[in-house]
């Protein structure tokens, strides 16, 4: 006989509610069921009520760890739609954007990760160096967070030269730990032992289900929108896409912490590369009838934006389509075949967001079929 | 795949296939044809479904199947007209679509048929029947 074990949807340390519905046979899983749907803003609708210019702004709000990515993906669309080239300059300000954000990200991820195995030690380096990302983030975009240095036609800001100096000792602060974390991650004993041949996503199904990101990429799949479908000045500076072979949560530890040190890598280039000049064309007011699709690679995959616009300031339809949502599929796989207590560690292990509390779920012993009671039902049972 | 060897593709199972940017191919099929011209690319090995757009477009629904093929991207559509919202599921083609499915029918009312499993997904229990967020007619 089976069990039902509701996870979710709230849970206070992550940002997205998700529901799971854990089938249970004593200790070991045999079936996984997903409820999304608690955090739905409707920016889809709201984006294609608001002008470009404004629509900017909300695409930054759609993923707080993810804004420069997600105006970067928005302005990739919007910008094929109205014709507009963006000057030099700003195409090597956007990839700084984006790999300090991919940065912050990952080690925010690590830290969570090491939170979710009781390594609170570990946790606490980590996200102890993450605050120097988002100081440079400060530094050169004037936010820790809501640094989102892209603007429509351009960069919002400028890279002032006197900040650069700063950043490139930051950065070799930052190489010279996440080495050392990556070394700690595949030596030490209680890490190995809680992450190898945990949450293993096996090749086929990683292609199978269209995963996407870190995801794929520790389970042997070569994608990376950056490599291939080149956008900002990604085409003009080389770098690595870090793909694992093994597919378990080590796989994608060691994947998101060797992407780091790639990112630190490209920012030098970009910085060394970058040419002067302005950083912004205008944008039109009104852009004609078109449609156009823009995708970059978020710290968590590939991430798709999707414009039509009908020749007025307003686009007519946005379809955003964000890496987490590619990866759920992917969650029962992972899961299946593991254990209670591995859950937290493996759905972590796609970077998602998952949460502890539920509402009510009834589970029927005589037919071990399980129903989700509701508020205005459980109201109705007070009375 | 480059966005040429996709174009030659997709040539014999969809119409107006233009190639934007150097690396995205915009195509129109129908509805005899898209299934037939999804499974040939997955038996090119392309394999990776970025996602299902779905676009209100007045008289008719926009499908849109956006294909990741290494080098380029395809997004290939299929209009169908609102007295008819019916496609057929593309699940058994690339398992991955499971959910851009499920959102395609709440969203828009586009019946998919032959879904494995054809719950809402991100709508509340209490949304009502027959009515759809992103169809035009919602926003009055």
């Amino acid at each position: 006989m089976t069990f039902i074990v509701p996870i979710g949807p709230q849970h206070p340390a992550l940002e997205e509610p998700a529901h799971f519905r854990i089938e249970v046979k004593g200790e070991e899983i045999v079936g996984v069921d997903l409820r999304l749907g608690y955090n739905h803003k409707g920016i889809e609708q709201a984006l294609s009520d608001r002008s470009y210019a404004h629509g900017l702004y909300l695409s930054a709000r759609v993923c707080g760890i993810c804004n420069s990515t997600h105006s970067l993906a928005f302005t990739r669309a919007v910008e094929s739609v109205a014709g507009i080239e963006c000057p030099d300059r700003a195409r090597y300000i956007r990839v700084i954007d984006a790999e300090l954000e991919r940065i912050h990200s990952h080690l925010l991820w690590a830290g969570v990760a090491a939170h979710e195995i009781g390594f609170t030690t570990l946790f606490m380096l980590f996200w102890r160096d993450r605050e120097l990302s988002l100081d440079m983030r400060e530094l050169l975009f004037g936010q820790r967070i809501y640094a989102s240095g892209t603007y429509l036609g351009g960069a919002r800001v400028d890279i002032k030269e006197k900040d650069i100096p700063q950043l490139i000792r930051t950065l070799d602060k930052l190489e010279k730990s996440v080495k050392h974390y990556i070394d700690v991650c595949t030596s030490d004993r209680t890490i190995i032992a809680r992450c190898s041949g945990v949450g293993i996503l096996k090749k086929k199904d990683a292609l199978e289900l269209c995963a996407v990101g870190p995801t794929a990429r520790a389970s042997g799949v070569d994608l990376d929108i950056r490599r291939d479908d080149p956008y900002a000045a990604y085409g003009e500076i080389p770098f690595d896409v870090i793909v694992e072979q093994d597919g378990d949560v080590l796989a994608k530890v060691v994947v998101r912490l060797r992407e780091i040190l790639e990112s630190i890598e490209i920012i030098r280039q970009a910085i060394d590369a970058m040419p002067k000049g302005a950083i912004r064309a205008k944008f039109p007011e009104n852009v004609p009838e078109n449609e156009a699709v823009g995708r970059t690679e978020a710290p968590r995959g590939e991430l798709m934006y999707y414009v039509r616009s009908n020749g007025t300031n307003k686009p007519e339809r946005v379809r955003i389509r964000t890496p987490s949502y590619a990866n759920w599929p992917s969650a029962k796989p992972m899961l299946v075949g593991g254990t209670i207590a591995d859950i937290p560690i493996v759905v972590a292990s796609i970077d998602p967001c998952f949460s502890c509390t539920d509402r009510v779920t009834i589970i029927d012993t005589e037919t071990g079929k399980s129903r989700i009671v509701t508020k205005e039902e459980l109201r109705r049972l007070r009375k | 795949m480059n966005a040429n060897e996709v174009a030659q593709l997709i040539k014999r199972y969809a119409d107006d296939v233009k190639i934007v940017g150097a690396r995205q191919v915009f195509a129109v099929t129908d509805k005899e044809r898209y299934i037939e011209a999804l499974t040939a690319l997955r038996d090119n090995d392309l394999k990776h479904l970025t996602t299902i757009t779905g676009v209100d477009r007045g008289e008719n629904i926009d499908v849109i199947y956006h294909i990741h093929c290494g080098e380029s991207l395809l997004n290939l559509k299929l209009s169908i007209p609102k007295t008819l919202l019916e496609i057929e599921t593309v699940t058994d083609i690339f398992p991955g679509a499971t959910l851009y499915e499920r959102e395609l029918m709440e969203m828009l009312g586009v019946q998919v048929k032959g879904h494995p499993d054809p719950r809402r997904l991100f709508l509340p229990d209490d949304w009502p029947a027959g009515k759809f967020p992103l169809r035009k007619e919602a926003k009055k």
